[in-house]
């Protein structure tokens, strides 16, 4: 099976079957990220837009680099952009016509999404990328472009403020 | 790297979570609710049809793949002509001497001019069809999606 450092390069060639192979290899956690970053919003654009970067730049790739951190590299930065462009809105994730079975559930994710919304985006990425994706602290320093100490510290102050955000609200003062 | 999308906590992610409560100052005082904040992160679920969200982005970039695949197909023909060139002197030379044994013979046994216009016609023909041969050289080359690899290879056989 072709590595996906293969694939890219191939995907520079404007091999279909490649890209193929690529997206179906990366959309879930790829889409997860993006949904998670941009609490639901414009995650059609976003991943359009970074596989677009990949095709366009696929022949610059270092193949020695890892394809996934690059990729990530890439959605990284289309998400700060996003976030610079597009001032916070309500989140409403909410389907069109939620069954009485899944309210509950979507609850849970809007308040899930929320907390990780009120996150100031650096420890947003870091809790994303750590927590959910489950990278280790330097991969996800390579990935967001800094020092390991600085993931951990991101880390710790992301815990103590969702810590604080998930209290009940009478006990967030104390 | 391994990517992954927990349907529960990642035990990391908890030993993580307890491990800050142990070394920070606020938390030792006020224990954290580890658990309800863990199933609150958790509860982050993301409902993406992310396989139609990949075939969209595949039409999009249908586009930016054709330019990427003509792009790189230049070159490529490029070097498929230069090689199919190499050995073209040589063809040629081969094909002069034997025109030449032909002439010798023909000559022997028909008038000299019936020869020549014989031994022309036969060149002509030769001519025409490495003509037609090295013009399908590029449309073959440009039609072939396949590595580059492949295709010298495949040169060098037919060749």
């Amino acid at each position: 099976m072709a590595t996906d450092e293969e694939l890219v390069s191939h995907v520079g060639h404007g091999d279909e079957s490649a890209l193929r192979e690529l997206l179906r290899r990366y959309e879930r956690p790829l889409s997860h990220f993006i949904h998670r970053s941009t609490a639901g919003r414009d995650v059609e654009d976003l991943y359009q837009e970074t596989w677009l970067r990949v095709v366009r730049h696929a022949t610059r790739f270092d193949r020695t680099k890892r394809f996934s951190t690059w990729l990530f590299q890439i959605a990284v930065n289309l998400c700060r952009d996003w976030h610079r462009r597009a001032p916070p809105e309500p989140i409403d994730v909410l389907p069109d016509t939620p069954s009485r079975d899944e309210s509950a559930r979507v609850d849970a994710a809007i308040d899930a999404q929320r907390l990780l919304a009120r996150l100031p985006e650096p420890q947003r990425e870091v809790v994303i990328l750590r927590y959910y994706h489950d990278l280790t602290e330097e991969e996800t320093a390579r990935i967001l472009d800094c020092p390991k100490g600085t993931v951990k510290s991101r880390l710790h102050h992301a815990l103590a403020q969702l810590a604080t955000l998930g209290r009940p609200a009478g006990s967030e003062s104390s | 790297m391994k990517l992954r999308e927990p349907e529960t906590p990642p035990s990391e992610g908890r030993q993580r979570l307890a491990a800050h409560a142990t070394n920070c100052d606020a938390c030792r005082n006020e224990p954290l609710p580890l658990d309800r904040l863990a199933a609150r992160l958790n509860a982050s679920r993301v409902d993406i049809d992310s396989t139609n969200l990949s075939r969209r982005a595949l039409a999009r970039l249908q586009p930016e793949l054709e330019r990427r695949a003509l792009a790189a197909a230049w070159p490529r023909m490029l070097r498929g002509l230069l090689l199919s060139l190499l050995p073209l002197p040589l063809v040629v030379a081969f094909d002069a001497y034997f025109l030449n044994i032909v002439y010798g013979l023909v000559s022997a046994l028909l008038p000299a001019t019936l020869a020549a216009y014989l031994v022309v016609s036969y060149g002509a023909l030769l001519v025409l069809l490495f003509a037609l041969t090295y013009s399908a050289i590029p449309l073959l080359v440009m039609r072939s999606g396949r590595p580059l690899s492949t295709i010298d290879s495949q040169l060098a056989t037919v060749l």
